[in-house]
């Protein structure tokens, strides 16, 4: 009959998260040629231009990709190189597992974000309603959920025969300071890169390569690489 | 003495012993004198300090807590956020309620995280430099090169940390903080799964009582508190539901299901009594002259123990209440002798039949007596209750029958009593059947299986208890973590204990990560030397610069930490390290308060990520909470003392018999109740059922029964003769009564009704055998 307040240790920790991922992002608008009024696709389920291009990006289907990301960081003059595989199963989410000394996969899904270290202790992300926002605004990107992201963002694009660029500016200014614009680059149905840009000091690229459609991911491949 | 005189005194003293009783039973603090705790068994000396700190804490700080989740029928995937912030207005403002918490409100976790990242420097400076100094003093470098060492070491861990998940969120706080003091904290003191996570389309709302949960104030008031919350809430929500849990909900209904549980069984064991009285009383009304006996003695138990013991727990009475069948058999005894002659005047009645009543209550009483020896509460109290129990019911019986004019309850006469007892093909085969219980003495103990586990005093509420799992779930509990209390007499010992302890689990299992709240306050000595070793590091900053750089990074950026650095160095943090402790837990409230004490004695908790295993060794002054295992080891001891002051008891017993009687007839008197007990045991160990504490309580209160036969058949049977009635009547009824008992759904009182019933028949079965088995001799 007695049990312990498991779930409540440290839930006052994760503050830290939440602090940063409200801070101000600096120099909005910074590296982001695509967010112009005249770039706007108001109902690209619909736009002749677009119509085929997410309905073949947002197919479910399952995918892995090897990708480089580079993080820049306003108190470094180089950026951070990380390289690993990204695994996107429909109904499960995405897994990016980074390689390097100290592996780890940070696991996108419906219920938030999970990350996982070499050893499988894991640790999710706030519960806080802004952190999930960013969470799920992520996930609806990757996922190319095109009703959730008009939900959620303005959604911009140009495109030049086979290549594209979309543009993901959130609606909520507070998410806005979060995550800044995410950026992404692809040819034909398949990502080449994203961009998820604060400031020009302060952004995530990642370049995504080597992508096979349709995998079959075994049970055991599944389970650790997912919730 | 006349007569009528010897009357009035006998109803005067049982009169005065009547009011005596009910005075004071009727003036008693039933609440304060009697738990229903199944923690308070553990004695309060208890030299076990971890014992007593699960108490503390399961007592204090668990059991008040309270779970809610509430989801809206009209929208079940989503959480009713609006709903659940009026229930907790609802809650706190209800006197029942000490706090009411909304699960994923972050406006008290944000303002606790931003306090601790203001006062890092105070808590988390001085256990980082504390750790790199220990580090660098095992390179065995001189310590003039430390400055240049941490900051090289500093700037390293800084880069590496830029790979990390979460270092994108943080890097405005790194600037700041480039040590990763409050990084490095979350790092070490992360959390598996956020409760919102498991919550699916529930809020859930976390809450504590101010009354105990055992204690009527914790329960109805509490239950409608929650109501009157609920109906509130539905006012304006009405698709809303509510699901809770909460120590109070089991032990409301315990309570109930016991209440119900003993009315049903009384009625069915009174109605079995009053059936085998009618086959064996000619006129069953007169039967009703025992119940004056019964419940004096039981009333006489129940004076004598409350006055003696300041509190009880409720368990006595329910293994006390065993007593009656105990208590019936002085007055059966002594109201079924015939008078020897028309005119046998009562005092010579009793005269004759004083030696077997007083063999077979004195020895009872010794035995029972020995109990009081023991080192644990509850096996004082019973020992203390029946002794009482015995007297009263001796004495009452004693002094009720003077007051009848013919004391004597007129058995049937069946035809076939004593017919062909005197059969050889009878006498063979009853000596068959002793020798075939003797194979089983002798080979079915060495099978018997004991568990002792406290789950036994649970009363069986699998709804509650689904109930129970299903919230826990959606607050993302699981079984595969361990949690553990780390304690000392002052929060300092406990800080170093905590130290102590997570070293050791990195140790055996390093893999496995432990997360504490404790984390966040320094240990006393590195919180001392802060101040010196800030002291020693005059060219840190300079030489922190300098590793900044050669790792790619602009120095010039982590402008707010050097300003803030030298503040510190100037002016180190410094002060009373209970007033840092208390000021720290002055930060903690809802549930994040149930993770430390700072006094009394001081502990913090520890959530292993991993399922329980081996228990920490002593060394560490860690305990799990896992009480069930704690308790469990207790009910062994119960066991355990219960089962060597019973043997000794018994021992005494024989060795008054022995005393008492002459050889033959002591070893008879001897050899029924212990054959019959042992008798019992051997079949529970050949039919592989598992025994418990209280199988072996009833075993002795069984075997005291079985003695009071074997006396009393003793006196009046020879050889080939049948017992006489008396014996035959209270041995079917207290084994019909207690036959129900062991129908009842709560494992304590089957245990107990089971071995009692099957020892008292196994014994009046012997009695009966036995003078069957033994050859007439010839005349």
């Amino acid at each position: 009959m007695f049990r312990p307040p498991q779930n409540f240790l440290l839930a006052g920790f994760l503050f830290v998260t939440v602090v940063a991922s409200a801070s101000p992002a600096a120099g909005a608008g910074a590296g982001r040629d695509i967010v112009l009024p005249d770039t706007v696709i108001p109902d690209p389920a619909h736009d002749v231009g677009w119509k085929n291009l997410f309905e073949q990006i947002g197919a479910p289907k399952t995918r892995i990709s090897d990708f480089e990301e580079r993080r820049f960081f306003p108190f470094r003059s180089a950026p951070i190189l990380l390289q690993g595989e990204i695994r996107m199963v429909p109904d499960r989410g995405l897994s990016l597992s980074y390689f390097g000394a100290k592996p780890y996969i940070v696991i996108v899904d419906r219920a938030g974000v999970l990350m996982r270290d070499e050893h499988g202790r894991q640790r999710a992300a706030p519960a806080d309603g802004r952190a999930q926002a960013a969470t799920s605004a992520l996930f609806h990107i990757l996922q190319f959920d095109l009703p959730a992201l008009l939900r959620e963002f303005v959604i911009h694009g140009q495109r030049t025969a086979a290549n594209w660029t979309l543009g993901f500016v959130p609606r909520d200014p507070t998410l806005a300071q979060a995550i800044g614009s995410v950026i992404v680059h692809g040819e034909q149905a398949h990502l080449d890169r994203i961009d998820m840009i604060k400031s020009d000091t302060q952004r995530i690229e990642i370049l995504i390569r080597n992508t096979r459609d349709d995998v079959i991911f075994q049970p055991d491949v599944l389970e650790r690489f997912f919730r | 003495m006349d007569s009528s005189r010897r009357k009035i005194i006998a109803r005067l003293a049982l009169i005065a012993f009547a009011v005596l009783c009910a005075i004071w039973l009727v003036r008693l603090d039933y609440a304060r004198k009697i738990s229903t705790n199944v923690l308070d068994l553990i004695p309060p000396a208890e030299q076990s300090p971890e014992i007593n700190l699960v108490r503390s804490f399961a007592n204090n700080v668990q059991s008040r807590v309270m779970l809610f989740a509430l989801q809206d029928a009209h929208s079940p995937a989503t959480p009713p956020k609006a709903a659940a912030e009026m229930f907790v207005a609802e809650l706190a403002r209800s006197p029942e309620f000490a706090e009411a918490v909304l699960i994923g409100d972050t406006t008290a976790q944000n303002k606790f995280g931003r306090e601790i990242f203001e006062r890092r420097f105070e808590l988390l400076l001085p256990g980082w430099l504390g750790e790199r100094q220990r580090e660098f003093a095992r390179t065995g470098r001189p310590s003039r090169e430390f400055a240049a060492w941490l900051a090289e070491r500093a700037a390293t861990d800084l880069e590496s940390f830029l790979s990390r998940p979460e270092a994108a969120a943080m890097q405005e706080l790194i600037t700041m903080d480039p040590l990763l003091l409050v990084p490095q904290l979350a790092e070490h003191a992360r959390i598996v799964n956020a409760p919102e996570s498991a919550a699916g389309g529930n809020a859930l709302v976390w809450a504590r009582i101010k009354p105990s949960p055992l204690a009527e104030a914790g329960q109805q008031p509490v239950f409608s508190a929650i109501e009157s919350a609920l109906a509130n809430v539905r006012a304006v929500h009405p698709g809303v539901a509510l699901r809770w849990t909460g120590i109070n909900r089991f032990a409301a209904a315990s309570r109930a299901r016991i209440e119900s549980e003993i009315r049903l069984l009384n009625v069915f064991s009174i109605a079995a009594v009053l059936a085998v009285s009618a086959i064996f009383v000619r006129r069953i009304y007169q039967i009703l002259h025992l119940t004056p006996v019964i419940l004096l003695s039981i009333a006489g138990a129940w004076t004598i123990s409350t006055v003696v013991f300041d509190r009880l727990h409720i368990l006595v009475f329910v293994i006390g209440s065993l007593l009656s069948g105990v208590a019936i058999d002085y007055g059966v005894y002594i109201y079924m002798q015939p008078a020897l002659r028309p005119d046998e005047p009562y005092g010579e009645k009793l005269r004759r039949l004083l030696k077997p009543l007083l063999a077979s209550c004195l020895t009872t009483v010794i035995g029972f007596s020995l109990l009081l020896f023991s080192d644990l509460p509850l096996i004082r109290e019973i020992g203390l209750f029946v002794s009482a129990g015995l007297l009263c019911a001796l004495g009452t019986a004693m002094l009720y029958f003077a007051q009848l004019e013919h004391p004597f309850l007129e058995a049937r006469q069946f035809v076939a009593q004593g017919a062909r007892r005197d059969h050889a093909a009878l006498r063979w085969f009853s000596r068959g059947l002793l020798a075939l219980a003797a194979a089983i003495v002798l080979i079915g103990p060495w099978h018997l299986r004991w568990r002792d586990d406290v789950r036994e005093l649970d009363i069986p509420a699998p709804e509650l208890h689904a109930n129970e799992a299903a919230l826990r779930a959606l607050f993302g509990e699981n079984t595969d973590r361990s949690v553990y209390l780390t304690y000392g007499a002052t929060v300092a010992e406990a800080r170093q204990h905590l130290e102590e302890f997570l070293a050791h689990q990195a140790r055996v299992a390093p893999n496995v990560q432990n997360s504490s709240l404790g984390l966040l306050l320094p240990t006393e000595n590195d919180w001392r030397e802060l101040p010196a070793r800030l002291a020693a590091l005059g060219d840190f900053a300079g030489d922190f610069r300098d590793a900044l750089g050669r790792h790619g990074f602009s120095a010039a950026s982590f402008e707010p930490f050097f300003n803030a650095w030298r503040r510190v160095r100037t002016e180190p943090p410094s002060g009373n390290y209970e007033a840092l402790a208390a000021s720290l837990n002055a930060m903690l409230t809802g549930p994040l308060s149930l993770l430390s004490n700072p006094h009394d004695p001081a502990w913090f908790l520890t959530i292993s990520e991993q399922p329980e295993g081996a228990r920490p060794p002593a060394g560490l002054h860690t305990v799990s909470v896992s009480q069930l295992q704690s308790l469990n080891e207790l009910f062994a001891r119960y066991r355990w003392s219960a089962l060597r002051l019973s043997l000794i008891g018994l021992a005494l017993v024989i060795v008054s018999v022995f005393a008492i009687y002459p050889f033959r007839r002591g070893l008879r008197i001897a050899l029924i109740p212990a054959g019959s007990c042992f008798f019992v045991f051997g079949v529970f160990g050949l039919t592989g059922q598992t025994l418990n504490l209280f199988n072996l309580l009833g075993a002795f209160l069984g075997v005291c029964l079985s003695h009071n036969y074997a006396i009393f058949s003793s006196e009046t049977a020879g050889p080939g003769g049948a017992p006489p009635v008396s014996i035959r009547l209270s041995a079917l009824c207290t084994a019909s009564s207690f036959g129900v008992l062991a129908f009842s759904h709560i494992p304590v009182i089957h245990a107990l009704g089971l071995t009692v019933a099957l020892i008292v028949l196994t014994a009046l079965t012997s009695v009966e055998l036995e003078s069957i088995a033994r050859k007439i001799p010839r005349r």
